[in-house]
């Protein structure tokens, strides 16, 4: 499979052009694999990629996360298993946030100007798919005319690509698996082009599908490291899967996954709902910690910098807003990513997804609790103030019995709101692997494909959870605001 | 000695020059009821006497504070010198008793029992006693103005300013607020009060001063100045309010 990145190589390499010093490292010598006996080493994966990474009862399992454990246990070093995504996983790699990444990624001309491989240890390939109902379409030349999905930047879509012309077809990109199978199970696409092994994995599944080719010859999946990083880990992951595959023990491990697929039980909606709710329990905690501790920064933030933009200074409110049109111009995505990602490379401090998280969401929600401030201290009639100041009372003692209350009072609504909006805000966090409520329910539906009954279940969950901490907001509001 | 003096007050909002020279000078005890068109600077003047404006040029000393001086606490003057606004402008969060009681009590002037029985004393005084624990929405404009008074003596000032206290009053509340500020004169409390109330002005007023763009045009006895005006201004001015 390629699942490029284009944009992040590009960067990457403009990176290591600008300032040559990133590449230098690459100079040191391969180390004998003794080096990493007793090491522990950060390793990158993705998070919905079956049957390679999958959660199986909460727990990543599949072909990956076995063999990087066994040549883990065999080379006598210990891995800490990161399950980011597969363009996170990699921006992981070349920050240095992780030592390797495995993630049934295609060892391409691309990638190994910006990564080491390891020796090859799968072959994959493209296949194509149907719904299990379609009879119509058994070949190639049945797509005329129809409309096809593959992954985007897949090695799928470059094949689909390839032979659109010739038969006829039309060819749309989606994300990750289970969304290009429900699109096929939904009929908005008649066929699916995905790398087999992964095909195979979701037909055993009962996801709907089956297949109708032959797969095509297609490219190796590699284990990666940084250019120049680790040379130990990367002699020893080869010395490993030599002998893995020596002793039988890689065979089986592809044989558990490929040829003997764990029996897919179809549980109903409630089996579902009791199978996956521990995992979005923890989700919701996580979720719930994030939303709190942004909203507690980001009042503080807001009432900072809110308190800049009234006042007389020039300089303090050009920093008030200097601060909130930059964090309200400019997309909350971006910023998590920047902060995960970005400010790692530019200090060479890494951070954890929860602190990056935190800040991200808290600076995002300051700036508009700040313009909230703003509004609520300004919608008060002047004529208070002028009042408060007239019986000699000073300016702070002014704001804080004459002015605050009955802003506070104006803002409380706007606070209300800005809360369950940061709280949503913190599904976007899945994207660099915050393993919050809804990358829970990525989890859950990656790996048994029942994508609708679990997004019901998460979209129920944030339902229940908002409704009730708006009405307790209401109810405090109504309380303390008379 | 003059309690309040005006040398040269000029006052500009931009390019807009709204007092374009005051000389003023207000004995101890003197009642000076400032009138004029809308427009013609009377407020500003006003406010520029506690500084609620700053003074653009010119000198005001008010109590013996020179407020051209940077080192001289504006809070500690503004102590000396209560103000009635147009609008009341009474604290809406708070109920009539905690609107009076907030700065003797803020400032530190007394002990929270003490405010509140000068509180109410006040309230006494400007017949409000029955309302001490209602918010300011609970009360008519004119009981509003009346707490508004009660709130500004709260803290003892020397000198009373009134800026078009009962404008925003429906016809049949002026005369209880005029009577509270009457009472006040007759007590010799030093005061400034911008009026649209030619008849009031006439009877409380030692000396009465008619303002128009910017500039005092005439001021005397209020027999003088209503009785025999002597700039033709003036006489345009009465000829349409009387």
């Amino acid at each position: 499979m390629f699942r490029a990145g284009k944009l992040a190589v590009a960067v990457t390499a403009l990176l290591a052009l600008a300032g040559g010093f990133v590449g230098v490292s690459a100079a040191v010598a391969s180390q004998p694999q003794a080096a990493v006996t007793g090491e522990t080493y950060v390793i990158g994966t993705d998070t919905t990629f079956a049957p390679f990474e999958y959660r199986e009862d909460g727990e990543l399992t599949g072909i990956d996360m076995d063999l990087i454990r066994d040549i883990a246990a065999n080379q006598g070093f210990t891995v800490e298993i990161k399950s980011l995504g597969f363009d996170a996983a990699l921006q992981a790699l070349q920050s240095n946030q992780v030592d390797g990444v495995i993630a049934g990624m295609s060892i391409t001309d691309e990638r190994e100007l910006i990564f080491d491989f390891s020796d090859p240890y799968f072959d994959s390939g493209v296949q194509m798919a149907v719904a299990e109902d379609n009879t119509e379409i058994t070949q190639y030349s049945d797509l005329a005319g129809e409309t096809v999905v593959a992954k985007r930047g897949s090695e799928g879509e470059t094949f689909a690509n390839s032979i659109k012309d010739e038969y006829g077809f039309t060819v749309k990109a989606l994300a990750d698996s289970a969304t290009m199978y429900d699109d096929v199970k939904a009929g908005n696409s008649v066929a699916v082009f995905d790398d087999y092994p992964v095909l195979a994995y979701g037909i055993n599944q009962n996801n709907g599908l089956k297949s109708v080719t032959e797969k095509e010859q297609g490219s190796s999946y590699g284990f990666a490291v940084n250019k120049g990083q680790n040379p130990e880990l990367l002699a020893a992951f080869n010395t490993g899967l030599a002998e893995l595959k020596s002793n039988g023990e890689y065979q089986t491990i592809l044989d558990t996954y490929l040829e003997q697929p764990a029996p897919a039980v179809a549980s109903g909606f409630f089996g579902l709902l009791s199978d996956s709710m521990p995992a979005l329990m923890k989700g919701l905690g996580l979720t719930l910690l994030a939303t709190g501790l942004s909203i507690l920064i980001a009042l503080v933030l807001g009432v900072l910098f809110g308190f800049f933009t009234v006042s007389a200074s020039r300089v303090l409110r050009g920093i008030a807003s200097v601060y909130v049109s930059i964090f309200r111009g400019t997309p909350l995505l971006v910023q998590a990513f920047f902060f995960y990602f970005g400010l790692p490379q530019l200090t060479g401090q890494s951070i954890d997804v929860l602190t990056a998280g935190v800040l991200t969401l808290s600076l995002n929600a300051g700036a508009y609790m700040t313009e909230i401030v703003r509004g609520g201290i300004q919608s008060v009639d002047p004529g208070q103030t002028e009042a408060g100041r007239s019986l000699g009372l000073g300016y702070v003692t002014t704001m804080r019995r004459v002015v605050l209350p009955q802003a506070v009072k104006i803002m409380t609504p706007s606070f209300i709101n800005q809360f369950v909006m940061t709280l949503k805000d913190t599904s976007l966090l899945a994207v660099i692997g915050f393993a919050e409520l809804t990358y829970q329910g990525q989890q859950i539906y990656a790996a048994n494909f029942r994508t609708g009954e679990t997004l019901l279940i998460v979209a129920a969950l944030y339902f229940i959870v908002i409704n009730l901490l708006t009405m307790l907001s209401n109810k405090l509001d109504k309380r303390f605001n008379k | 000695m003059s309690k309040i003096s005006v040398q040269g007050l000029r006052k500009s909002f931009g390019s807009n020059a709204v007092l374009k020279g005051l000389d003023v000078e207000i004995a101890e005890g003197e009642v000076v009821c400032v009138i004029g068109p809308s427009g013609s600077g009377k407020s500003t003047f006003l406010r520029c006497l506690n500084k609620l404006d700053e003074l653009s040029a010119g000198t005001v000393i008010v109590d013996g504070f020179n407020l051209n001086d940077k080192t001289v606490d504006l809070n500690e003057v503004r102590q000396h010198i209560g103000m009635v606004f147009q609008h009341f402008n009474l604290f809406p969060h708070m109920t009539v008793l905690q609107n009076i009681m907030l700065a003797p009590t803020e400032l530190k002037k007394q002990s929270k029992a003490d405010a509140r029985a000068t509180a109410l004393k006040l309230l006494e005084r400007v017949g409000l006693s029955d309302k001490a624990d209602a918010r300011p929405a609970q009360l008519s404009g004119g009981q509003k103005q009346r707490v508004a008074i009660a709130r500004s003596l709260a803290v003892n000032p020397d000198i009373m300013l009134f800026d078009e206290a009962t404008s925003a009053l429906d016809p049949e509340m002026v005369g209880e607020v005029l009577q509270v500020i009457r009472d006040l004169a007759a007590e010799g409390m030093t005061m400034v009060v911008v009026t649209h109330e030619m008849g009031f002005a006439r009877e409380v007023a030692d000396r009465v001063i008619f303002m128009a763009d910017g500039v005092i045009v005439e001021e005397g006895t209020p027999a003088e100045l209503f009785g025999n005006p002597q700039q033709e201004r003036t006489q345009d001015f009465l000829s349409k309010v009387l």
